[in-house]
């Protein structure tokens, strides 16, 4: 009996409530790139060596093994660059778009998707400053939005603080390995 | 008939009644959470329902990149509400036994309307048939083709015309005015 209700529990803690959109897409692009007026993606096939050497990096596989960057152009100058991220957590996933300027720095991050649960918890975090953070972090450098606000959440936002580091990393990782030479070689 | 709704006392037409009440509540949310996350559509069931993976092509050789022009529209058709297979197998694990236990509840208040014998096992039938093809449609969307979604739907509907087919009978068993008595 007491292991039914456990199970019982174990699934009501376990079901992930539905994903909620924060910030649409498009105006995470428009803000992220701001002034661009013609958008290029860039979609990278991963092979499987690849693909393991980025798992391995930042233990992330892109969805269906492809990358997929936005660049936003202003008449033939690149205004920077942008990619969505997916981390998913035990409370569901989180989605956040990270624009690079064209030197490769952070120019902003925005967390586009969350869950009925994580949306407050991820709104407080972001309510003390957490994506200013990430600003100008360059591939290579390790995010360190949660240890800055720590002391002033609680211990969920400061969880999803460290989803979005998570996501932060990954597209750090996935900007300086493989766009970065996609983008040399345009 | 194993009891008799028009003659149960008036805390059982009152639980009854309650029940139905909290249940058209919970369907009546239920719907709108569809119509937010997976729509009512053949199409939009599809598009949240099916797998993705089905087409996935092997990993190239060497990492290959294709280059192309987007528009902003593009990128919010990508806002879509993807069920994937892990969160099916742990929505059909949490839902499938609460439809279970809902459609139990409905058919105990179907056991005590005066209907026909066939007509109560079709009731029972529509109950707990209806679960089974709302989540039939879900996974042989994800694993066979798009075109099951309308199966989802069916089952979706099915649902909603069970219980609206028993909170009626229920009702008018209950609370109709009984013949020759002043209100």
């Amino acid at each position: 009996m007491t292991k039914w209700i456990a199970g019982v529990a174990v699934a009501a803690v376990l079901h992930i409530t539905p994903t909620v959109v924060l910030v649409k897409r498009p105006e995470a692009v428009r803000t992220l790139l701001p002034g661009a007026e013609t958008f290029f993606a860039d979609d990278i096939h991963l092979s499987d060596v690849d693909a393991h050497r980025l798992h391995e990096a930042v233990d992330w596989s892109p969805e269906d093994g492809v990358l997929t960057f936005y660049t936003g152009r202003q008449g033939a100058g690149v205004v920077g660059s942008l990619v969505f991220v997916r981390v998913d957590t035990p409370h569901g996933p989180l989605e956040i778009a990270v624009g690079f300027k064209p030197d490769g720095a952070v120019a902003g991050v925005i967390v586009t998707k969350a869950t009925v649960e994580t949306k407050p918890w991820v709104l407080e975090a972001l309510r003390v400053g957490l994506t200013d953070a990430y600003r100008e972090l360059k591939p290579g450098a390790a995010p360190g939005g949660a240890a800055a606000i720590q002391d002033r959440v609680g211990t969920l936002p400061h969880y999803m603080a460290e989803q979005v580091d998570k996501g932060v990393a990954r597209a750090l990782a996935a900007w300086g390995t493989f766009y970065n030479h996609v983008r040399a070689a345009s | 008939m194993i009891y008799d709704l028009r003659r149960a006392a008036l805390p059982v037409k009152w639980l009854v009644t309650c029940l139905l009440a909290t249940f058209g509540i919970a369907y009546g949310f239920g719907a709108w959470m569809v119509g937010l996350y997976a729509g009512f559509t053949p199409k939009s069931v599809a598009a949240t329902y099916a797998d993705r993976e089905m087409g996935m092509r092997m990993p190239p050789d060497t990492t290959m990149v294709l280059h192309h022009q987007v528009t902003l529209g593009e990128l919010a058709a990508d806002e879509q509400h993807v069920v994937d297979r892990n969160l099916l197998i742990q929505d059909t694990h949490v839902h499938v036994p609460m439809y279970g236990v809902i459609a139990a509840a409905l058919s105990l208040v179907v056991l005590g309307l005066a209907v026909p014998q066939w007509s109560a096992l079709a009731l029972i039938t529509l109950l707990f048939a209806a679960p089974w093809l709302d989540f039939a449609g879900m996974w042989l969307t994800k694993l066979a083709s798009p075109g099951f979604a309308l199966i989802t739907l069916l089952g979706g509907w099915a649902m909603g015309a069970g219980y609206m087919i028993v909170t009626a009978l229920a009702l008018w068993h209950m609370w109709r005015p009984a013949k020759g008595v002043a209100v």
